[in-house]
């Protein structure tokens, strides 16, 4: 039978940042968090491996995997997501999504949030932005989308906080708007602990990337349609 | 002794379960030919995106069809190099989590190394021998000396062997991939219709070029005024031959070079998905008989992209005592012999 309190493994490779975190007992035993660009495929099982030992964990007590499924790197996401999968499989341990975004959303202090539309931007390395919509209490307001910071101004009514990598990019087109004080890359102690609360609610993604854009490819001319 | 292995590199998603005593307890391959064709080529973003779609789920089926559990394998082999590196992260990852969560050990394989070994696989060929590879990203000539002992012989300077029949195919609007398509044409064709080069021809060593071929292929089909559906059958079988004629002209040079230093063993090896092209089978064949050499052929399904293979190699490195750990990272490049000069021509993997 499920535990109703289940030991979380947690990691994000969505950004430039690379994380991993277990959460037992409602306390976070061990965290690891590096920013690096590039070269998640190699730290992020040696991080795991670390905070494992360090929380004094096996895996057989272990209750839930939460990673981040995106917006953010192509790259990034599939390292984290090929990760909790073949966890999955090999631990039989269930998987609990949660958003870049969300996770960004959950650093921002509440003072900072109160009476304000949230808006999250995570870059995605392109001319537009990862954008989701909080509201002052972090409930959702849409999915998370590739929007031009320009769009973005439609998004959220009332004053402004804004969070996120892509934070400045995004003030600079929405005048008026403020820029949290939070930490603007997932960290996987919030990823944790937000799986956790969306495995008990029920409303976890699966572990499927969230990409957001097709391929960067086009048709060759006078080819028939996939 | 049981490894499983994982193969994402180029378009094949597998796994594999394979045991010491050279039995393949179970082989799963899921192509991506469909994705691709639309683009005419592997599209590396695409097929990253398919390889997570689907590794685990093999991955699981490999263990179903084989009636074994997880805890069954000694360790866990995945390709980390060369390809495709969006797809190569893929499997790594997930050999990687399932090598932590088992506590077996890691071992990241080089997809040529899966290729060069499988004749051991198949055969149980002794070392040394010489290796043939002649797939969709390479063209080499290699000394087999030992696991991980490989000097090269040749390579080669521009486009790998398959890349030509894939490019010709599309010249010719005969479809993706080209290999298999040319080939069928060609048996209607008549090869010597058209005369095209045989690079390299005379010259010393045992690298390849097709890239000039290529580019007279080109210019004989601008050539005709309206390609019939005949010319087209006799520019493929004309190129067809060319390529079949080069290949083994330069194998000659190896073979002998290779007879010189290694007296007794007489092997010469084909891998690679243009092993299945039947004119260059019958030209190795008749080649090897002259220069009084064995040609061994894996079968086709294991000359591809498979992994079988990567399990194998997997399988020979951990039997003598080698692992990887969990920080290895995943190489787009990563040659055989790293003492060989790097080709200019020769793209990313050579
Ligand atoms: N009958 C054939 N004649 C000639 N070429 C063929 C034939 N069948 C397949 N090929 C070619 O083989 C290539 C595919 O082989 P393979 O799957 O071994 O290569 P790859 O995995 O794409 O490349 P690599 O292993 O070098 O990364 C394609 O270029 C295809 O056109
Ligand atoms: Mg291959």
């Amino acid at each position: 039978m499920p535990s109703a309190d289940p030991a979380v493994l947690a990691f994000d490779c969505s950004t430039t940042a690379c994380s991993a975190a277990v959460l037992a007992g409602g306390a976070v035993r061990a965290a690891r968090f590096r920013t690096l660009a590039r070269g998640q495929a190699e730290v992020l099982l040696p991080m795991i491996t670390e905070v494992m030992a360090e929380a004094g964990l096996d895996w057989p007590e272990l209750g839930l995997i939460g990673v981040v499924v995106g917006p953010g790197s192509f790259t990034g996401l599939r390292i984290a997501l090929a990760t909790a999968r073949g966890m999955a499989f090999a631990a039989g341990l269930p998987v609990a999504g949660v958003t870049s975004c969300e996770a960004v959303a959950h650093g921002v202090p509440e003072v900072e949030r109160r009476g304000q539309t949230l808006l999250v931007a995570v870059d995605g390395k392109r001319e537009d932005l990862f954008l989701q919509p909080f509201a002052a209490d972090l409930t959702p307001l849409a999915p998370p989308r590739a929007l031009m910071a320009e769009a973005a101004a439609r998004l959220a009514e009332g004053p402004v906080l804004i969070a996120g990598d892509a934070g400045e990019r995004l003030a600079a087109a929405l005048p008026g708007a403020r820029l949290s004080s939070a930490p603007p890359l997932p960290d996987a102690r919030i990823v944790a602990a937000l799986a956790l609360a969306r495995w008990r609610a029920g409303t976890a993604l699966p572990p499927d990337p969230l990409y957001l854009r097709p391929p960067d490819v086009t048709l060759p001319p006078g080819a028939p349609a996939a | 002794m049981i490894i499983l292995g994982i193969e994402t590199s180029c378009d094949e998603t597998a796994a594999a379960l394979v045991r010491d005593d050279r039995v393949i307890l179970a082989d799963v391959v899921l192509s991506q030919l469909d994705e691709h064709r639309p683009y005419g080529g592997v599209v590396p973003e695409i097929a990253a995106r398919a390889h997570l779609d689907h590794i685990d789920r093999l991955v699981a089926e490999a263990f179903r069809r084989a009636g074994l559990e997880l805890q069954a394998v000694d360790a866990v082999a995945a390709t980390c190099g060369p390809g495709l590196i969006g797809g190569v992260i893929v499997g790594a990852m997930t050999g990687k989590a399932i090598a932590a969560v088992t506590g077996k050990p890691f071992i990241a394989v080089n997809h040529l190394e899966g290729h060069a070994l499988t004749a051991r696989l198949t055969h149980g060929l002794e070392f040394p021998y010489l290796l043939l590879l002649v797939s969709g990203g390479h063209c080499q000539l290699l000394e087999v000396r030992g696991v991980g002992d490989y000097a090269r012989l040749g390579s080669t300077i521009d486009d790998a062997a398959g890349e030509a029949f894939d490019k010709v195919a599309k010249m010719l609007g005969l479809g993706y991939p080209g290999g298999p398509a040319v080939q069928k044409a060609a048996e209607r064709g008549d090869a010597a219709r058209f005369s095209l080069p045989r690079p390299l021809k005379g010259k010393p060593g045992c690298d390849f070029s097709f890239s000039g071929l290529k580019n007279a292929v080109r210019l004989l089909i601008q050539e005709q005024e309206n390609l019939s559906a005949q010319d087209r059958c006799d520019v493929a079988a004309a190129f067809q031959l060319a390529v079949a004629d080069s290949i083994a002209g330069r194998s000659a040079k190896a073979l002998r070079a290779f007879a010189a230093r290694h007296g007794g063993a007489r092997s010469l090896v084909v891998a690679g998905g243009v092993a299945a092209n039947s004119l260059l089978r019958q030209r190795l064949g008749r080649l090897a008989a002259e220069e009084g050499f064995t040609l061994v052929a894996p079968p086709l399904a294991l000359c591809t992209d498979n992994a079988a293979m990567i399990a194998w190699a997997g399988l020979e490195r951990f039997r003598l005592g080698q692992s990887d750990g969990l920080d290895f990272a995943p190489r787009p490049r990563w040659p055989l012999d790293p003492a060989a000069p790097r080709l200019p021509g020769a793209g990313v993997k050579a």
